[in-house]
C-alpha cells in the first residue's frame, strides 16, 4: 500500500476513535428511567432517599463518583450513599441490567428506585435529578 | 506481593495509554505498508513483527507486573507526576491492569494470525487496540473495564475472584 493511502487510513482510524469518544462523552452521566415497583433489598436506606452506586474493582470513574455522591450525602444527612460491588450483588446487577460501572440508582425513602444515572456522575446532574424525583426537606427547616 | 502498589494517580494510566496509542498507530501504518509477506521467514523478520512483539511485551509487563511498574508508569511517576498538581482521587490499579491484559490478548491474537499468514491480522488487531488506548488516553474511557463487567454478568468472574471495592 502506498504511503499516501496509509496516511489516509490512519487518519480515518483516528477519526473513528474520536467519534466513539465524543459519543461516549455525550452519553456520560446520562439520566434514565428505571422500571421498578419493588424496593431494593439488603441496602441500608436513608430516611428520605438513597444513592445506590454500583462499582467494580475494574472501574476508572468509580472513585470520582464515590467522592461526589459521598459529598452530596454528607451535605444532606437524610440521604445515604451506598456502594455495592457488582460481584457481591449479582441479583441487583441482573435485575437492573447493569452494563457499566459506575451506575447510580436513586432510591426513594421506601427503597424503590426512581432514577438511574449511567456512568461517572456530574454533581449538578445528581442534584437536579434528586430535586426532580425526591421531595427533600430543606436543610434550614430541620 | 506485599510491595505491590494498589492505588495510582489516574492520570498515570492515561499517560501510558497515550504513548501506547501512538506506538499502535505507527504499528498499524507499518502493517499496512508491509502487508503479509508470503514467506514465514520474511514475516518474522519484518520490522512490523518486531514492533508488535515489543507492544505485546509491554502489555504483558503491565498485566503481570502491574501498571505502576510498567515503563510508562515509572516514567510518569518520575518525570511527569512531580510537575502536576495532586490528583483529586486515586484509582485502583485493578482496572488499568486488567485493561493491559485485554491489550495483550488482542495483540497476541494478531501476532499468531499474522504468523499463520492471515491477511490484515496486525492491521485489525492493532486498530482495535489503538481505539481502546486512544479512548483511554483522550476520553478517560476504559473499554477493558466494560469487558470486565460483561465477564461478571456471564458468571466468569465471581465473588472472591476480584478484590472488594472499599
Amino acid at each position: 500500500m502506498d504511503p499516501f493511502t496509509v496516511l489516509i487510513v490512519l487518519a480515518m482510524l483516528v477519526a473513528v476513535a474520536t467519534g466513539l469518544g465524543l459519543l461516549y462523552r455525550t452519553s456520560r452521566s446520562r439520566v434514565g428511567r428505571v422500571k421498578a415497583d419493588a424496593p431494593v433489598e439488603g441496602v441500608q436506606l436513608g430516611t428520605e432517599g438513597t444513592l445506590l452506586q454500583f462499582s467494580s474493582t475494574v472501574c476508572s470513574a468509580c472513585a470520582a463518583t464515590r467522592r461526589i455522591l459521598g459529598e452530596i450525602s454528607t451535605e444532606n444527612p437524610t440521604l445515604t450513599h451506598v456502594e455495592v460491588n457488582v460481584v457481591d450483588r449479582p441479583d441487583l446487577v441482573d435485575r437492573f441490567g447493569i452494563l457499566q460501572t459506575p451506575t447510580t440508582l436513586i432510591l426513594d425513602s421506601s427503597g424503590v428506585p426512581v432514577s438511574r444515572i449511567g456512568g461517572g456522575v456530574r454533581r449538578e446532574v445528581v442534584l437536579a435529578e434528586l430535586g426532580r424525583v425526591l421531595t427533600l426537606t430543606p436543610a434550614h427547616t430541620r | 506481593m506485599s510491595s505491590r502498589i494498589t492505588q495510582v494517580d489516574p492520570r498515570g494510566p492515561r499517560f501510558s495509554a497515550g504513548i501506547t496509542a501512538f506506538l499502535l498507530l505507527i504499528g498499524v501504518g507499518l502493517a499496512l505498508v508491509t502487508g503479509t509477506p508470503q514467506d514465514l521467514a520474511d514475516r518474522v523478520l519484518s520490522p512490523v513483527f518486531g514492533l508488535f512483539v515489543a507492544l505485546a511485551a509491554l502489555f504483558a509487563w503491565g498485566a503481570f507486573a502491574g501498571v505502576a511498574r510498567h515503563p510508562w508508569g515509572v516514567l510518569f511517576r518520575r518525570v511527569i507526576r512531580p510537575r502536576l498538581s495532586p490528583p483529586t482521587e486515586l484509582e485502583d490499579t485493578a482496572g488499568p491492569t486488567f485493561a493491559q491484559g485485554v491489550g495483550l490478548v488482542v495483540v497476541a491474537t494478531g501476532l499468531v494470525l499474522y504468523l499463520a499468514g492471515v491477511p490484515l491480522a496486525l492491521v485489525v488487531a492493532g486498530s482495535a487496540a489503538f481505539i481502546a488506548a486512544f479512548l483511554n488516553a483522550v476520553f478517560d474511557y476504559c473499554l477493558g473495564c466494560q469487558l470486565y463487567l460483561v465477564l461478571v454478568r456471564a458468571g466468569v468472574v465471581r465473588h472472591g475472584g476480584a478484590r472488594r471495592v472499599a
